[in-house]
C-alpha cells in the first residue's frame, strides 16, 4: 500500500463514487486507470494539470431531469414505487413501510443504514420495505467510498434488492443498451456494497438479489415503469477489478522504482509539478484506450492524444482493435495490406484478410 | 375622482406602514401579502393619475396568498402532505396560483412568525414529526390538527397517501384538472382503476383505498400514538410544531438510553 501512497504523493486522495468504481468495470484491461484508481489519485486534476481537461460530468439539464423523474417515483411515500414493486415481484400489500434514511441528517446516515439493515436482516419481514436515500460504503483498495443507491427494497422473500431511478426511456420495451449497462454496472456496485455490509453484520450477504429494479420513464410519456436486470455478470468483472486494485503489485512491479504521480501542489493547492515529467511518468504506465472511455474516464483526451501520436489502432474502437489482433497501429495495419510490410510471425492470416480488402477497395474505386 | 385618489394615498401609506412593521417582525409572509397589496394599489393609482379606467379585469377578486391557498389544500386533503400534491390540489380544486418552489421557504417563515409572537394566529403552516420528532423533509401539515395526524411512523406515508386519495375522489371537481389528479393517484392503489383507461370511478376509487387502509390501519395507529405521547411529553411549543433539531434530539435519546422502534439510539 506504501507504494501506492508514494504513486499519489503528496496530493489529497479523492473518495470514489458508484459511477467512478462503475467506469472500472467498463476498461478492466486499462493498467493505467487501475493504478490511478488504486492510489486515489484525482483523475481530473492530473489531466487538468496536463493540459487535457475532460468536458467530463453530466449536464446540468440531465441532472435535473433526472431528479425530477426520481421525486416523481418517490412522492406520497413512494406510491408509483409501490405499484410497480407490487406488479413486477409481487409485493404484499401490507408491505408499505417507509424509512427515509436522511431523516437522522447527514452525518449519521450510514450509522443509521446500517442499524436498519442489521434490523431488517434479523427481524425478517416485519421491518420495513423501503428504505430511502441510504448510505453504504465500500472499501476501494484501502480507502472507503461512501455510496448513495437510490432505494432499498426489502420484500417478502427476506431479500433486499437494489432499485435504480434512471431518467433514460424504455419505448416499446427497448431501451438504449448503453446506458442499461451503464445503469446495471452501477447498480452492481450498490449490490456489491450491500452484501459486504450484511457480511460485516453477521448476515447472509446473499440475501441481496442478484437481480436489481431498473425504474425508467415508459415510452414518450413521463410514467415509470419497472423492469428487472439481472447484473451477475457486472458484479463478476467488479468483484475481479476490485480484488485486482487490492494486489496491483503485478503492475506495480512494471513501474520504474522511483516513479510518481504527485502533482506537487504548492501553498494554493495548485500543482507545481512539471507538465512534461509527469507525462512521462504517466507514460510509464500503460493505458488500453477505447473511444467509450470518452464517456467514462477523465484521463480520456491524454490517452486518446498519445494513442493518436503512436497511431494505435486502438483509435478505431474495442470491435476494429480486436479483429486487427496483433497489430497494433494503423501503419502497420496499412503496410500489411498494400503489401510494403512482410507479415511477422502469427499474422499471416490478418494480412491475407488486409490484403482482400485492400484488393476490394481498389476495385471498388476504379 | 381626487376623492378616489386621496383615498388611495392614504391606502398605499398604510400598507407601507404595514410593510415596514411587518419587515421588523421578520414576518416574511405577511410582508409579501401586503407588498402585493401594495402593488394593486399603486397601480390603480397610477391607471386613475394619467386618466385611463383601470379595466376590471385588473381588479383581481382580492389577493389568496400563498399561507392561504396551502391551508386550504391541507385542509382539503386532511393529511400530512408534499407540496407538489398540495399545489395539484389547490390548481384542480381552487383554481390555485401556487408553485412548488413558492412552498419551500413557507415553514420557516412560518417558524420565524410563530417564534416572534406565539399563537399570534389562528393557524401555522407546520412540520410533521418523524420517529426521532424532527421535522419530517418535505411534508407540511396544519397546526390545527391533532399530534396523531402530524407524526409519521413507518406505514404513516402509505396512509396518508390513500386519505388524501379519498379525500380527493370525495371531491366534487369542476373540470379536467381533477380528473387528472384522481387517475394519477387511483394508477397507485390496487384495484381503483379496474383496468380502465378514462377517468376512474371516484366510488371506486375510495372503496379500493379503503379496503388498502383496513390493511395498515392498526399498526399505523399504534404507531402513531406512540410517538405522538412521545412528541407531547418531550418537547416543547414550537418543538411540537417544526420538530426538533436532529441532533438535539439525538442527544435526549442518549442520555434516556432508550430504544425507539428497536432501533438502539446512536
Amino acid at each position: 500500500m506504501n507504494t501506492l501512497d508514494a504513486l499519489r504523493g503528496t496530493t489529497p486522495p479523492r473518495p470514489h463514487d458508484a459511477r467512478a468504481i462503475a467506469a472500472l468495470a467498463a476498461n478492466p484491461g486499462c493498467a493505467r486507470r487501475a493504478l490511478l484508481d488504486g492510489a486515489g489519485i484525482d483523475k481530473d486534476a492530473v489531466a487538468r494539470h496536463l493540459g487535457f481537461p475532460a468536458p467530463f460530468g453530466q449536464s446540468p439539464f440531465a441532472i435535473t431531469r433526472g431528479n425530477l423523474f426520481e421525486s416523481l417515483v418517490k412522492a406520497d411515500g413512494c406510491a408509483e414505487l409501490l405499484r410497480m414493486l407490487r406488479e413486477l415481484l409481487g409485493l404484499p400489500v401490507a408491505e408499505v413501510a417507509y424509512h427515509d434514511v436522511e431523516n437522522v441528517g447527514a452525518h449519521l446516515r450510514h450509522t443509521h443504514t446500517r442499524a436498519l439493515i442489521d434490523r431488517a436482516a434479523r427481524e425478517g419481514q416485519d421491518a420495513g420495505t423501503l428504505y430511502d436515500h441510504p448510505l453504504l460504503s465500500l472499501e476501494i483498495a484501502g480507502h472507503t467510498a461512501y455510496l448513495e443507491p437510490d432505494v432499498v427494497a426489502f420484500q417478502l422473500g427476506g431479500r433486499f434488492h437494489i432499485v435504480e431511478i434512471k431518467s433514460f426511456a424504455v419505448v416499446d420495451g427497448q431501451a438504449d443498451p448503453a446506458a442499461v449497462a451503464a445503469a446495471a454496472r452501477q447498480a452492481a456496485v450498490y449490490v456489491l456494497a450491500l452484501r459486504a455490509l450484511l457480511e460485516e453484520l453477521g448476515h447472509d450477504p446473499l440475501k441481496v438479489s442478484h437481480e436489481v429494479v431498473l425504474v425508467c420513464p415508459e415510452n414518450f410519456a413521463n410514467r415509470p415503469v419497472a423492469s428487472l436486470v439481472d447484473v451477475r455478470r457486472q458484479l463478476a468483472v467488479l468483484r475481479r477489478q476490485l480484488a485486482r486494485m487490492t494486489t496491483l503489485d503485478r503492475l506495480l512491479a512494471g513501474l520504474p522504482d522511483d516513479v510518481t504521480f504527485d502533482l506537487r501542489p504548492g501553498e494554493d493547492g495548485r500543482p507545481t509539478r512539471p507538465v512534461a515529467e509527469l507525462s512521462d511518468a504517466l507514460r510509464g504506465a500503460t493505458a488500453r484506450y477505447a473511444p467509450d472511455c470518452l464517456s467514462t474516464c477523465d484521463m480520456c483526451f491524454f490517452c486518446r492524444d498519445e494513442a493518436r501520436q503512436e497511431g494505435s489502432s486502438d483509435l478505431l474502437g474495442r470491435q476494429v482493435r480486436d479483429e486487427l489482433g496483433g497489430v497494433a497501429s494503423v501503419a502497420e495495419a496499412l503496410g500489411l495490406a498494400d503489401g510494403e510490410r512482410d507479415p511477422a510471425e502469427g499474422q499471416e492470416e490478418i494480412a491475407r484478410l488486409l490484403r482482400n480488402a485492400e484488393r476490394l477497395r481498389r476495385e471498388c474505386l476504379t | 375622482m381626487s376623492d378616489r385618489l386621496d383615498e388611495l394615498e392614504r391606502r398605499i401609506d398604510e400598507l407601507r406602514a404595514g410593510v415596514r412593521r411587518a419587515m421588523r417582525a421578520r414576518d416574511g409572509a405577511r410582508a409579501r401579502e401586503l407588498r402585493a397589496e401594495l402593488r394593486t394599489a399603486e397601480r390603480s393609482w397610477d391607471a386613475l393619475v394619467s386618466g385611463e379606467q383601470p379595466p376590471p379585469a385588473l381588479e383581481p377578486p382580492r389577493l389568496v396568498t400563498v399561507r392561504e391557498q396551502v391551508h386550504q389544500g391541507l385542509r382539503l386533503l386532511g393529511a400530512a402532505a408534499q407540496p407538489r400534491l398540495i399545489v395539484a390540489v389547490s390548481d384542480a380544486f381552487f383554481g390555485g396560483t401556487i408553485r412548488s418552489a413558492q412552498l419551500t421557504s413557507l415553514r420557516r417563515d412560518e417558524e420565524r412568525s410563530f417564534r416572534s409572537a406565539p399563537h399570534g394566529r389562528p393557524y401555522y403552516l407546520s412540520a410533521a414529526l418523524t420517529d426521532r420528532l424532527s421535522p419530517a423533509r418535505g411534508l407540511l401539515t396544519l397546526s390545527t390538527w391533532p399530534l396523531e395526524r402530524r407524526v409519521v411512523g413507518p406505514l404513516s406515508p402509505r396512509v396518508d397517501f390513500l386519505t388524501c386519495a379519498i379525500a380527493v375522489a370525495s371531491q366534487e371537481g369542476a373540470d379536467g384538472r381533477a380528473d387528472r389528479l384522481l387517475i394519477r393517484m387511483a394508477r397507485n392503489i390496487p384495484g381503483a382503476t379496474g383496468g380502465a383507461l378514462g377517468p376512474p370511478d371516484p366510488g371506486r376509487v375510495i372503496e379500493a383505498a379503503r379496503a388498502e387502509l383496513r390493511v395498515h390501519r392498526e399498526r399505523d395507529t399504534r404507531d402513531r400514538a406512540e410517538l405522538a405521547r412521545r412528541a407531547a411529553a418531550q418537547l416543547g411549543d414550537v418543538a411540537r410544531l417544526f420538530g426538533a433539531a436532529t441532533l438535539s434530539t439525538i442527544a435526549k435519546e442518549t442520555t434516556m438510553k432508550g430504544t425507539i422502534n428497536g432501533v438502539k439510539a446512536e
